[in-house]
């Protein structure tokens, strides 16, 4: 088997762990009975979709060299910005993902708020008594 | 009847699969090039041969956040500020009860052990965390990471040390969000920077501005004596490590201080 055969076969195998993971999470959030488990799920799945997202922008190897991370790290000259345009992966999938892990944590700082209301409030956190109770 | 039924499920099962393994081929690895718009933003992001349009960061992904797509990063910050205020408005009857009492180091906290590698350690997280928050246009980093670092720091502290501590010391909610807003504060006047710059010599100049555009010759330094920082770049940085350490710390105390003196839960 030869090098990119590999690298093909690992990239898949990370999409497919991907996918699983976020049809998991899924499953979590609409059928965990209990709210922490939830929040949980939700974090989870949140995560899933930015590490979709940061794979959006990757390269391929090309002759068994690897993308780099798009940090220029030496001085730049002509030579040095062109090699780092040509092997660099996409930096804008990160930025945005950076934006949204920050979005999200905000998020899951307002559930858990919201989460020991809830538990003041019902003296429980499953989502199935809170159901019942009403008001 | 039924067998042509399940003829066509089986062959449009296979057809559909067929598809999404050709999809997956084409679409889902990645490719040699990268979008145009990603190429140009490597391309810019330190280019001494385009100083119109160069933000003069090596890393292209602070770059993105606080230069070409600032305003994103301006809404995320006070997305996360209204998530924390209104975490405060959810908590304001849990901690109206402050604990009482003053700190003390024989009864309150874990044993010497602990707080003596506590006190040695905090230094150096805080150090890791400004050396993330500060290097944040030169290296993978910036303001959010090295804030988040920092907030470690109190949360070790309430644990080790109890909450009473951080009390006694100073570090309560109020002045930490005094902190929040200084650092939200600082990001604003660095965002209006070179438009200030520009009103006072009388040029054209744009809010969120970083370095000299065309038909806006007005910016900020890209170094200082030789000292990359980037323009507004740093300082952005360093009021958003402010604004992200004093917010966690902030949620942090709220949610330890509710568990304690909380009415409902135990």
């Amino acid at each position: 088997m030869d090098a990119e055969f590999i690298n093909t076969y690992l990239l898949l195998v990370t999409l497919t762990s991907l996918l699983a993971n976020a049809i998991i999470s899924i499953y979590g959030l609409f059928f965990k009975p209990h709210y922490t488990k939830k929040v949980i799920a939700l974090t989870i799945l949140s995560d899933t979709m930015n590490t979709f997202a940061i794979y959006l922008g990757y390269r391929t190897w090309v002759n068994g060299v690897n993308p780099r991370p798009p940090v220029l790290t030496s001085t730049p000259t002509e030579k040095s910005i062109s090699e780092f345009t040509a092997r660099a992966v996409d930096p804008l999938p990160q930025a945005l993902v950076l934006t949204a892990v920050v979005i999200g944590l905000a998020v899951t700082l307002f559930l858990v708020f919201l989460g020991y209301i809830l538990y003041t409030h019902y003296k429980t956190l499953d989502m199935r008594e809170i159901k019942k109770l009403k008001g | 009847m039924r067998r042509i039924t399940e003829l066509a499920v089986i062959l449009s099962l296979v057809l559909g699969v067929s598809v999404l393994l050709v999809l997956a081929a084409s679409i889902l690895l990645p490719g040699i090039e990268v979008r145009q718009l990603a190429f140009f933003y490597l391309y810019t992001t330190i280019n001494p041969w385009f100083q119109n349009y160069t933000v003069n960061s090596p890393e292209a992904v602070t770059a993105i956040v606080w230069d070409y797509r600032g305003l994103d990063t301006l809404f995320e910050t006070s997305v996360f500020y209204l998530a924390l205020i209104a975490g405060l408005a959810l908590a304001r009857g849990l901690f109206s009860e402050t604990p009482q009492g003053s700190f003390n180091e024989k009864t309150h906290g874990l044993t010497t052990i602990v707080k003596t590698v506590t006190r040695v350690t905090a230094p150096m997280i805080i150090a890791v965390g400004a050396s993330i928050g500060l290097h944040g246009h030169l290296t993978p980093g910036g303001g959010f990471q090295g804030g988040a670092t920092i907030a470690v720091i109190p949360l070790v502290f309430i644990v080790v040390y109890s909450t009473l501590f951080l009390i006694a010391r100073g570090v309560t909610s109020n002045k930490m969000l005094v902190l929040r807003s200084i650092g939200l504060l600082g990001i604003g006047f660095t965002s209006i920077a070179a438009f200030l710059i520009g009103l006072a010599i009388g040029r054209f100049a744009y809010v969120f501005q970083n370095m000299p555009k065309p038909g806006a010759v007005v910016g900020l330094p890209a170094d200082i004596n030789g000292a990359l920082i980037s323009g507004t770049l740093w300082f952005f940085n360093l009021f958003e490590m402010i604004a992200v350490a004093a917010g966690f710390t902030i949620a942090f105390i709220i949610l330890l201080l509710a568990g304690r003196g909380g009415s409902g839960g135990r």
